[in-house]
């Protein structure tokens, strides 16, 4: 029997490597269409999957410091009831086992695709708890200023535009539809990043920490990286303590982004990036 | 070796974590999360061996159980071994791109492979997770060294095979037939896992 072209005698021996992850790209998909239409193999697939799995006991526990984690448990129950106030906590299931084959497939194919990283993430905290502080600071203000009768409509009308503003941020970070990018970096300085992508809206908010500071005539320039091109998403400079904000407005199909790169440009921004992304992240499949 | 025997925990069992979790309950994410980081941070710190996004990975494959713990199902393996399939995959998300850019080899400090560095039980391991890991211990140490090596840069440095050949100089189809008999080794091995899970 041969189903996509590939026999059961072959897509069984291979059936090992695909529970392990290890095959390539191509032939990960022909034993998977095999696997899909033949019983048998999906029984000893699923067998095998669960023999992988086991091999994570191999590892001795060991616990993160004490510091470390205090502060992930601590980001981790902030996330947690953010999403909790914002949508269900159930997201569609995600194959983890067979995420990564972009990756590992288009290594050698691009230097863009090569760098990047597939990492599902989700809210920056330490941005989202930037935001909501600013947010309460001018809730306060206007609270204050609402109460005061000499205030001018003026001054409500700005903090009012203010907090309409953070709201809408908070959104872009938080809501149900937001895919999050996780960005590595090659530098020497571990700059991080991530790119929320609030799809419900189209609105594209990038946070970056640890930045140096661009050299002069130069800027970095941000990109959205589909199959086919490369999509500027605008220039920027990280501020005196190394951090940026840079928020953009784009509408791209759901399963179009690849990637998200950072570059060193020209101070004017180039129509294509012209050097080797210095910051990228993978998109990861949901 | 630790006596036979399911898990043993202070509180309520994962199985009702994970509902708790799946209903909006961030306490349940911490005890889950107090429970079982050693073991998340030991499987991620290996795949990615000391590089400082360890703390950033561990949070992610956490926050993925939280997102994912509806789709939780009973008759696929223990929680605490869905959990691991998670945090290793996170963690050679990370690995991944991470080599792409050094082509670090896949090997601890002292150049041996990561499960070699593997020792005995841990205290803080509950008496299921401790029992499998001696059976997977033993039966990883059963394998030939060519096999075993193969299997460890699959499952911890996350390489193709034709990377694992390239890699190690052997060719590919050497690679392919290590990999599978190792892992048909593991099969008989394993099985009591199996067992005990079903």
């Amino acid at each position: 029997m041969t189903i996509s072209g590939m026999t059961h005698e072959e897509a069984r021996e291979a059936l090992e490597a695909l529970a392990l992850d290890a095959l390539d790209a191509s032939e990960h998909a022909a034993v998977l269409a095999h696997v899909q239409g033949c019983a048998e193999c999906r029984l000893e697939l699923a067998t095998l999957e669960a023999d992988v799995a086991q091999l994570a006991y191999a590892v001795r526990p060991e616990s993160m410091s004490d510091v470390q984690r205090v502060r992930v448990r601590g980001r981790l129950l902030a996330r947690a009831a953010a999403d909790r106030s914002s949508s269900s906590p159930v997201m569609p299931d995600t194959d983890v086992r067979r995420v990564p084959a972009m990756a590992k497939s288009s290594s050698r194919q691009s230097m863009w695709i090569a760098l990047a990283a597939s990492v599902v993430a989700a809210v920056s905290l330490a941005s989202l708890f930037q935001v909501n502080r600013e947010r309460e600071t001018i809730a306060a203000a206007y609270a204050s200023a609402a109460g005061d009768r000499t205030a001018t409509r003026a001054s409500l009308d700005s903090l009012r535009s203010a907090m309409a503003d953070r709201d809408k941020l908070i959104a872009n970070l938080t809501g149900p539809d937001v895919a999050v990018v996780t960005m590595a970096s090659a530098g020497p300085q571990t700059p991080s990043a991530r790119m929320f992508w609030d799809q419900s809206v189209n609105a594209w908010t990038f946070v970056a920490h640890n930045l140096p500071k661009p050299k002069a005539g130069r800027t970095y320039q941000l990109w959205l990286v589909t199959a086919s091109q490369k999509i500027s998403a605008g220039t920027f400079s990280p501020g005196a303590n190394g951090e940026a904000v840079v928020r953009a407005t784009y509408a791209l199909a759901k399963d179009s982004l690849a990637a998200v790169a950072v570059t060193d440009e020209p101070e004017a921004g180039s129509a294509q990036p012209t050097t080797v992304p210095f910051i990228v992240g993978m998109k990861s499949a949901r | 070796m630790p006596p036979s025997g399911k898990a043993v925990h202070a509180g309520p069992d994962d199985t009702l974590l994970l509902q708790r979790m799946a209903d909006g309950d961030e306490q349940a994410l911490g005890t889950f999360y107090d429970r079982w980081q050693p073991l998340v941070h030991g499987v991620v710190l290996r795949i990615l061996r000391q590089r400082d996004d360890v703390e950033d990975v561990v949070e992610e494959a956490f926050w993925q159980a939280w997102r994912q713990a509806g789709r939780y199902q009973t008759g696929r393996g223990s929680v605490q071994t869905w959990l691991l399939t998670i945090a290793r995959s996170r963690a050679l998300d990370r690995v991944r791109a991470v080599t792409r850019l050094r082509e670090d080899p896949i090997v601890g400090e002292n150049g041996e492979l990561v499960v070699h560095l593997a020792a005995d039980g841990d205290p803080s391991m509950n008496t299921e997770a401790a029992e499998r890991r001696s059976i997977v211990i033993a039966a990883l140490a059963d394998l030939p060294a060519e096999q075993r090596e193969a299997l460890e840069l699959g499952y911890f440095g996350g390489l193709s095979q034709t990377e694992i050949a390239e890699r190690t100089g052997q060719p590919l189809g050497t690679i392919k037939t290590r990999m599978r008999l190792a892992m048909q080794k593991l099969k008989t091995r394993l099985q009591v896992l199996r067992e005990e899970a079903s």
